[in-house]
């Protein structure tokens, strides 16, 4: 018991790192795209951030439903930690659940809630609008990236993460003969993190949406959890698709840190790469283009599978 | 003692600063932007998000009113300061981070926030539910919050708008000092809440001065009048020379690719604007003009985003006698971007010495949409089209007729 929890809290720190080295990131791009000499202060940026946040007060609004919005903004990050406690490194998982990926999913719709609670909570116009945009975006991108995570489960025969992984060791990776499974997988974290090109229910034209109303250790729990659930949509990407601990030379743990925290530093960069999809639009993408294509993708899994046993 | 005064420290590398144009002081809104940038402060999104408010400019008594709002919004530690010519902006950044690590100074301000003002609290029922003193702070929406709300005396003009289908009458229904929202037929034609929101006057990426009074269904907007708070004084004479002319259309560019989402294309417009401002080399400008309308030109993901939005006919223009621009979001994002090349291959090696005449050619080559334009060209678009249309029509407020307002009701 006293084991599982410090294992627990060993989980909880490397995910914080990872959403710290995130946020860095994002910093300093930032900083470079403002053409700033000073890169340094780019990267230091989330320290700056988290201490101007740590010294603001807290708002109160008018007919809030405080309980909710607040629950909403945290449950952000606790999310992200559930995720990350069936993510297997090097074939060991905090939780190792028989059906993990399920778990991971689940967790997924969780987050549906909480952005909508942020939004809703604050009785603000724009918060609330940016609440529903992100059901809007949901309908377009769940059921894809549903049919996404299905695909590495059908080739592995399991829903048991360990297993997945394995699957792959010392054979080719599912990211391999399943790119566009990888890929709108890829789009479903950066659409669950309310990030860059799906970060419509956050957008600038809704004076920040979901977070307009927000302040103090408030904002940080939702800026926090966004980041972190970012990073725990890379970190669960490496057993799923990118071969999970499998690589020569370095330890298991090496190839594991390694690869999450390139598909991080990919995720975050894409940020302001690419103009906002915008939900009505994007919806049409999801059901047209994205679900059937991801659809093909399971079938040829599936046939592959069972040709194979 | 040792970590507070470390946390100040630290949070002062990144104030987020509320920027508020006053209608004729564009420059001076610029110069604090690229202030901002060179400090690594960011801009703040809405007041919740911001530490200093700055405006720039001198609203007039209404405009001044709103500010006054947005103020008691920002959670504190806050501070204020004005900014009048571009070169005020320095030093009024300096004096904001000043009062911001004066911790005492902000404890005390905190403090009397917390004081029940019964004075100026209409709704004394719910003082139990805020924590700033007038009553509706960050109420509903957080521009202008009680421009809307129909009991406020002094600045709400509920009772002269009158929109089809709109039930004023449980007005008086206002938990919280906002009114709830009325019924209306959506357009399906079924019954659907109508919610009043303002948008602006502070608002980024937001025409200086202009207030749009949305009625809202879901986020559809199914009415709207538009208002522009004027300036207290004369604005200083715009700088007519084509560099500026070019500056300011890149700026406009900036703001719709900021809506749009897409931060580097934003900023490599911000960038142009600021070359062309500061007198960098003509060719350096163009060239990196020419980088950035490429850029545009060949995002599809942009085009795709942005096909058909704000769809304005050349008979709509020619019938209503002003310059409405043709074409959707995207045609006339692209059209700042070449009108502002054009401006730079003509004139800019020769910016010292033109004359009158060629001033007048050149501004009356671009000339911003009326506002009194807006509800028409608004109505029935989601809340995210509304931005991009306004920004893409770039609305002139500096030299709009003071008592220009206009409404149009949804059909």
């Amino acid at each position: 018991m006293a084991e599982s929890l410090f294992w627990a809290l060993v989980a909880a720190f490397l995910l914080g790192c990872l959403a710290v080295a995130a946020a860095s990131l994002d910093g300093a791009l930032g900083a470079r795209g403002r053409g700033a000499g000073n890169l340094a202060g780019g990267w230091s940026a989330p320290l700056a951030e988290t201490a101007r946040l740590m010294r603001q007060r807290r708002r109160t609004l008018v007919a809030a439903d405080v309980l909710l919005w607040r629950t909403g903004g945290a449950a952000l990050l606790v999310a992200a930690l559930l995720k990350v406690a069936v993510v297997p490194v090097d074939g060991w998982a905090l939780a190792d659940l028989a059906v993990g990926l399920v778990w991971f999913n689940a967790m997924d719709v969780t987050v549906w809630a909480a952005v909508w609670l942020t939004g809703w909570g604050a009785n603000s116009a724009h918060a609330l609008i940016g609440g529903y945009r992100f059901l809007a975006q949901g309908l377009a991108y769940e059921l894809p990236l549903m049919f996404a995570l299905t695909a590495p489960a059908v080739a592995a025969g399991s829903l048991r993460l360990a297993e997945v992984e394995a699957a792959q060791r010392g054979g080719a990776w599912f990211v391999l003969w399943m790119p566009v499974a990888f890929a709108v997988y890829c789009l479903g974290v950066v659409a669950f993190s309310v990030w860059g090109p799906l970060s419509v229910a956050a957008g600038v034209d809704l004076a920040g949406g979901v977070l307009a109303e927000l302040s103090g250790v408030d904002r940080l729990l939702v800026l926090a959890g966004r980041y972190a659930l970012l990073a725990t949509g890379a970190a669960f990407a490496v057993p799923m698709f990118l071969g999970g601990a499998d690589g020569p030379l370095l330890p298991g743990w090496a190839w594991f840190a390694l690869k999450t925290l390139l598909l991080l530093a990919v995720l975050v960069a894409l940020k302001r790469r690419l103009p906002v999809l915008r939900p009505d639009r994007f919806v049409e993408v999801g059901w047209l283009v994205l679900l059937p294509a991801v659809l093909l993708q399971v079938l040829v899994v599936s046939v592959v599978a069972v040709w194979r046993y | 003692m040792g970590v507070r005064q470390w946390l100040t420290t630290l949070s002062l590398r990144q104030v987020h600063v509320l920027v508020v144009e006053v209608p004729g002081w564009w420059s001076t809104r610029v110069a604090a932007q690229q202030q901002l940038s060179a400090r690594g402060w960011p801009e703040a999104s809405s007041p919740a998000d911001a530490d200093v408010l700055l405006v720039c400019g001198h609203p007039g008594a209404r405009f001044d009113a709103a500010v006054e709002q947005v103020w008691d919004q920002l959670p504190g530690p806050r501070a204020r300061e004005r900014a009048e010519t571009p070169s005020d902006v320095a030093d009024a950044l300096d004096r904001a981070a000043a009062v911001l690590a004066d911790t005492d100074r902000q404890r005390r301000d905190a403090q009397d926030r917390d004081r029940p003002d019964d004075e100026s609290d209409q709704h004394s029922t719910d003082a139990d539910a805020h924590e700033d003193s007038d009553g509706d702070s960050g109420a509903n929406s957080h521009e202008m919050s009680d421009m809307d709300h129909g009991d406020m005396g002094d600045m709400g003009d509920m009772g002269d708008m009158d929109m089809s289908g709109m039930d004023h009458g449980d007005m008086d229904m206002a938990p919280g000092g906002i009114p709830l929202a009325g019924g209306g037929d959506d357009r399906d034609g079924l019954e659907m809440d109508v919610l009043q929101v303002p948008l602006g006057p502070v608002l980024p990426c937001w025409p200086a001065g202009l207030v749009l009074r949305c009625s809202l269904q879901g986020d559809v907007v199914v009415a709207a009048e538009v208002e522009v708070l004027t300036a207290g004084s004369t604005a200083p004479a715009p700088d007519l020379s084509p560099r500026a002319e070019a500056a300011r259309l890149c700026d406009q560019a900036r703001q719709v690719l900021e809506l749009s989402g897409w931060g580097t294309a934003a900023q490599q417009a911000a960038r142009v604007r600021d070359d062309l401002l500061t007198g960098a080399d003509a060719a350096a400008c163009r060239a990196r003009l020419g980088r950035l309308r490429a850029t545009v030109e060949r995002s599809r993901l942009l085009r795709w985003s942005l096909r058909d939005l704000g769809r304005a006919s050349t008979t709509h223009g020619a019938a209503v006698g002003l310059p409405v621009p043709v074409g959707d979001v995207h045609d006339r994002l692209l059209s700042f971007l070449r009108s502002a090349g054009d401006l730079l291959d003509e004139r800019l090696d020769e910016k010292a010495d033109h004359h009158p005449a060629d001033q007048l050619k050149v501004s009356a080559r671009w000339t911003g949409t009326d506002p009194v334009e807006l509800p028409d060209l608004v109505t029935g678009l989601d809340l995210a089209a509304v931005r991009l249309v306004v920004a893409s029509v770039a609305p002139d407020t500096a030299t709009a007729d003071t008592s220009a307002t206009a409404e149009v009701d949804g059909g």
